[in-house]
């Protein structure tokens, strides 16, 4: 509906309209600073931006996708992201000693799309075995503050990987040089590693098949239809259990890709997921509980945030500033920068 | 109302109506007295009266305290402090640098030190608390992020990683002092929490946490209460903080990390939540536990928190009132066979 009405206005209205919302001023903002920091410390900013925007962009839509349609503030949601570093490395590693043996040039531009891809349904395994055991027989106890149980069982569920995780494979880091074994590419005078530029190009693909998969298919309509009214949705014969499961298995898939696809910068070990979790969670509150699709542009926005502090700042204040930053935030507009999809931000 | 039930229960045992008045008065049961009583004691009943031994019994009664803090703003309102550590955290080193700095005796510095700790929880709770419960929660959990990361950075206030040497209160190698310090200071917690609960206050927490609709219909404003109750949360952990930083010495920011929010979270939910004593009643028997694990299985690093964390879920899913409506469940069945 909304659509509809957008397109019966003339595009510079709504143009307008959008730019000067708190959602168009951010982007432009974001858009200039980045472009001055840019001029000011060199083009790394942006690539760094970007590279490390679109992995948060993708860890944050799983977390808001999950938020939106199952009502679960997932603690979790870090742990996918661990549980996908470590299938690629397991995939990957084997796969990069054997290439070194008997080198073969398609096997080895192949393979770590091989890891990848693996760590996504690993991942979406976890989230479907997750909902099934856990939170759907919580829904069937009891839906009574089922935010704040289910947000405690995530924690639950996160303490129990980490530590399991740990006592299986051990504390040390389990990380790789690079992916691909090639020479960086020159890009406006930064040296661009391939692996970088795969991992954007990957999160950029992802995005686009991901909203195509929501808008334009019957089953991402469904979905969409349960996040909006879970009693409406079944009273057109939608299968709630079937969505919710997948909603999970899509969000835990896509956090675990991110995973994967950044493993060259963070290495797997037990508590590898932490800084990805609060990061998707910056990000899910920055723009707005639920918001699906401006967590991808938060997701560039808390990364510019990020690269900009540890650049003029300093390394390790990466939590304090954007902590202060959604505190500004929270004061002033509680429901998000773009405004929240989930009803009831105010405590009724 | 299960305290009323025991206390009734043991009116013919005890047969003096002033004393039974007294603990209404405190909120202890007499099953409770009677756990105190042998708390007190066994210090120095062998094998506890080895140092290692009272150790845990000191960790144990700090973690019990901090549960049944803990309690109070999750059983009541329905709110996790998800950065509880972090206020702890920041009772510890208020008190501990002022020590250290001012040289500020520590017996007064663990009172000073609640002070910003509660501040800080109220500009928090002041923030979060007219929004939905889990903003409160991710807020605080922010905020302690934002404190852990302040103390690792600011190395040449708190020394960072290296950690802060600060002076002990008592003058003494034994642990057993201390033990009595930790316990009294639990049941100071546990009686003033239980006071409130029982005023007016209580009443709107448990409408709050119930039916926030309905409490707000019966002229209550929620957040006025939950900012209360926020407040004083982390009021108490300031306090236990400040214990923290005088009785191991040393404080690093690993104290503040979100684990140990999560130890908290996990006892408090076993024990029972909207029990008050159900946390620091489980957490004795845990403690010993888990200490005991860590010491016979060094080389398995962890299994305690998977123990934490399995329970936490287990509970939650299939046994939503914890330890304390096991209890209750229990007392009840003994008084049915008793009456047939």
């Amino acid at each position: 509906m909304k659509d509809e009405a957008l397109l019966k206005e003339p595009f510079p209205v709504v143009f307008r309209r959008w730019m000067t919302s708190a959602g168009g001023i951010t982007i432009l903002l974001t858009i200039v600073v980045a472009i001055i920091a840019a001029i000011d410390a060199g083009p790394f900013i942006i690539v760094n931006t970007v590279v490390t925007g679109g992995m948060w962009a993708l860890l944050s839509l799983g977390l808001s996708l999950v938020f939106g349609v199952m009502n679960i503030p997932n603690f979790a949601h870090g742990e996918f992201f661990l549980i996908g570093s470590l299938t690629a490395y397991f995939t990957f590693n084997p796969l990069r000693l054997y290439l070194k043996e008997n080198p073969s040039p398609f096997l080895s531009a192949i393979a770590p799309l091989l890891g990848i891809f693996l760590a996504f349904f690993v991942g979406a395994l976890l989230g479907v075995i997750l909902e099934k055991l856990i939170f759907s027989p919580l829904r069937k106890r009891s839906r009574d503050q089922w935010v704040m149980n289910s947000f405690l069982l995530t924690v639950g569920i996160s303490v129990v990987i980490i530590n399991s995780v740990q006592l299986t494979w051990g504390a040390n880091f389990k990380g790789i040089p690079n992916y691909w074994n090639v020479d960086p590419l020159d890009f406006l005078g930064v040296n661009l590693s391939v692996d970088r530029l795969a991992a954007f190009l990957l999160a950029v693909v992802t995005l686009i098949v991901f909203w195509y998969f929501m808008r334009r298919t019957q089953t991402g309509r469904a979905v969409r239809a349960v996040a909006q009214d879970e009693t409406g949705a079944l009273m057109v014969g939608i299968n709630l259990n079937y969505i919710l499961s997948l909603t999970m298995a899509l969000s835990a898939g896509l956090a675990a890709m991110a995973g994967a696809s950044l493993l060259f910068i963070f290495p797997a070990y037990p508590t590898a997921g932490l800084k990805p979790l609060y990061v998707a969670w910056y990000v899910v509150i920055l723009v707005g509980l639920g918001n699906v699709s401006a967590a991808v542009v938060g997701g560039f926005i808390v990364a510019l945030l990020q690269t900009l502090t540890s650049f003029y700042v300093g390394t390790g204040w990466e939590d304090v500033i954007p902590t202060a930053v959604i505190i500004i935030m929270l004061i002033f507009k509680p429901s998000g920068l773009f405004g929240s999809e989930v009803k009831g931000i105010q405590e009724r | 109302m299960e305290n009323n039930a025991q206390a009734a229960l043991s009116d013919g045992a005890t047969g003096n109506g002033r004393f039974t008045a007294l603990l209404n008065a405190t909120g202890i049961s007499p099953t409770g007295l009677t756990m105190i009583i042998i708390l007190l004691v066994l210090p120095f009943i062998p094998p506890f009266n080895q140092e290692h031994i009272l150790r845990w019994l000191v960790s144990a009664a700090l973690l019990g305290a901090q549960a049944i803090a803990f309690d109070f703003t999750t059983g009541y309102i329905n709110v996790v402090n998800f950065g509880f550590a972090a206020f702890l955290g920041v009772g510890a080193y208020t008190s501990g640098l002022l020590a250290v700095n001012l040289g500020l005796s520590p017996w007064v510095g663990i009172f000073v030190g609640a002070i910003p700790a509660a501040l800080i929880g109220f500009l928090t709770g002041l923030l979060t608390l007219r929004l939905r419960g889990i903003f409160a929660a991710v807020m605080a959990w922010f905020v302690g992020l934002a404190l852990l990361g302040l103390t690792r950075n600011l190395v040449d206030l708190t020394r960072g990683p290296m950690g802060l040497s600060t002076p002990t209160l008592l003058n003494t190698s034994s642990n057993r002092p201390y033990f009595y310090i930790i316990l009294a200071m639990m049941l100071i917690t546990y009686i003033v929490l239980r006071k409130i609960i029982g005023s007016r206050y209580g009443l709107a927490f448990r409408a709050i946490g119930q039916n926030m609709d309905a409490a707000r219909a019966s002229g209550i404003n929620p957040t006025y209460y939950r900012v209360f109750n926020f407040t004083v949360q982390c009021l108490f952990a300031g306090w236990l903080g400040g214990f923290y930083a005088h009785y191991f010495g040393i404080l690093t920011p690993q104290l503040m990390l979100t684990a140990r929010t999560v130890e908290v979270l996990a006892i408090a939910y076993i024990g029972g939540r909207g029990s008050l004593w159900g946390g620091a009643a489980v957490a004795f028997p845990f403690i010993f536990l888990i200490e005991a694990l860590r010491s016979n299985l060094t080389e398995l690093p962890g299994l305690h928190l998977v123990i934490y964390g399995l329970l936490l879920v287990l509970v939650m899913i299939f046994y939503p009132g914890g330890f304390a409506a096991f209890y209750k469940r229990a007392v009840a069945w003994v008084k049915g066979l008793r009456d047939r």
